[in-house]
C-alpha cells in the first residue's frame, strides 16, 4: 500500500515536471518562430526593395531605348515628296585568267565590277532575301548553308569612278532617287 | 499656175516627199534584248540579242541614243562599231538585276545576272549616224 501511494506520488511529480518541460520548450518554439518570421519579413522587404529597383532600372532602360529609337527615325534617311536620295555602291570584278589582252582583261573586269556594284545598289534599296539551313548530327555540324537572293530594276545608274590594280576592277556606281520613281 | 522658173514648185514637192520616203525606208524597228552572267566576281557569259521586228511595235520612242556608222544599214554592224557606248546606254535604260548568293561550310559561291529584256526600238538609219530609240 505505501509502495503504491508512493508510486503514485512519484508519477503526479514526473508528469509535472514534464509539463514544466513541455512548456519552457514551446516558448522557446515560440521565441524561434518570431525570430523567423521577422527574419523572413526583412527578407521580404529587402526582396520588394530589390524590385521595386529592378523595375526603376527596366523603366530607365525603356526609356533609353524609346531615345535611341527616336534619335535613329530622326537621324534615319528618308524619301520625302520633291527630293531626291543618292545611293552610292562600290563594285568588284576580276579579269579572267585566259585573257589575250590587258585591254581585255581591263574591260571584262569593269564589266564584272559593275555587275556588282548593281548588286550592291539593289541590296541597299531593295533589300535581300536571307535563307539558313544548318545539319546538326551526333551533335555536330554535318552542313551549313546561306542562300541570299536580290531582285531588283535598277535605271539611271551613273559611274562615278573606276579603279583598276592587279587585275582587280573597283567601280564606284551612284544612283539618284527620287520621291517620283515609287509614287505610282 | 506655172512660174518664171520653169516648174519649181512641183520639183520641191517631189524632192519633199522622195525624202520623206526614203526616210520612212530607211526607218525600221528592231528587237533588243541584252544578258550578262557574272560567277564569282569574273564574267562568265554576255549575249546580245539583236533581230529584226517581224511585228509593227506599239508605243512612242523614248530615250534616243546616236550611233556613228559609215552608211551601214545593218544595225549589228553599227552596234559591234559602238559597243561599248551602246551598252552604257542600255544599262542607262534600266536592267533587272538578279543575285543569288550560296554560302556552303563558308566557301561561297555567287551569280548576278543582269538582263534587259526583249525591248522594241526604232531605228533611223541615215548616212553617218544611226538614231535609235526604245518605244514604250
Amino acid at each position: 500500500m505505501r509502495y503504491s501511494v508512493l508510486l503514485s506520488l512519484l508519477l503526479s511529480v514526473s508528469s509535472l515536471f514534464a509539463n514544466g518541460q513541455n512548456n519552457s520548450n514551446s516558448a522557446e518554439d515560440l521565441h524561434r518562430a518570431k525570430a523567423e518570421s521577422a527574419l523572413i519579413k526583412d527578407e521580404l522587404d529587402n526582396a520588394r526593395a530589390q524590385t521595386i529597383l529592378i523595375k526603376d532600372e527596366i523603366a530607365q532602360a525603356r526609356a533609353e531605348n524609346q531615345e535611341k529609337l527616336a534619335s535613329m527615325k530622326s537621324e534615319e534617311e528618308v524619301l520625302k515628296k520633291n527630293k531626291s536620295t543618292h545611293i552610292s555602291a562600290i563594285g568588284q570584278g576580276v579579269s579572267p585568267l585566259n585573257t589575250s589582252s590587258p585591254a581585255q582583261a581591263y574591260a571584262l573586269a569593269k564589266r564584272a565590277a559593275i555587275a556588282d556594284a548593281y548588286r550592291s545598289i539593289a541590296e541597299k534599296v531593295k533589300g535581300v532575301r536571307i535563307e539558313g539551313q544548318d545539319t546538326i548530327k551526333n551533335m555536330m555540324v554535318q552542313k551549313s548553308t546561306i542562300r541570299t537572293h536580290v531582285q531588283a530594276m535598277i535605271k539611271n545608274a551613273d559611274i562615278v569612278e573606276t579603279t583598276f590594280k592587279d587585275g582587280l576592277c573597283e567601280v564606284e556606281m551612284e544612283i539618284v532617287i527620287s520621291y517620283a520613281d515609287f509614287a505610282q | 499656175m506655172r512660174s518664171r522658173d520653169g516648174n519649181s514648185n512641183l520639183l520641191r514637192r517631189l524632192c519633199a516627199v522622195v525624202f520623206c520616203s526614203s526616210l520612212s525606208l530607211s526607218a525600221g524597228e528592231y528587237l533588243i534584248s541584252y544578258k550578262y552572267i557574272v560567277e564569282n566576281i569574273t564574267l562568265y557569259n554576255e549575249t546580245l540579242l539583236i533581230s529584226e521586228a517581224m511585228k509593227k511595235c506599239n508605243g512612242e520612242p523614248q530615250k534616243e541614243f546616236v550611233l556613228h556608222s559609215s552608211g551601214s544599214r545593218d544595225l549589228k554592224e553599227v552596234v559591234s562599231q559602238n559597243s561599248e557606248e551602246f551598252i552604257e546606254y542600255i544599262h542607262k535604260l534600266g536592267l533587272h538585276v538578279e543575285h543569288k548568293e550560296i554560302t556552303t561550310n563558308l566557301q561561297n559561291r555567287s551569280t548576278t545576272t543582269l538582263i534587259l529584256k526583249t525591248t522594241c526600238f526604232k531605228v533611223d538609219f541615215n548616212d553617218n549616224f544611226v538614231k535609235i530609240a526604245p518605244l514604250k
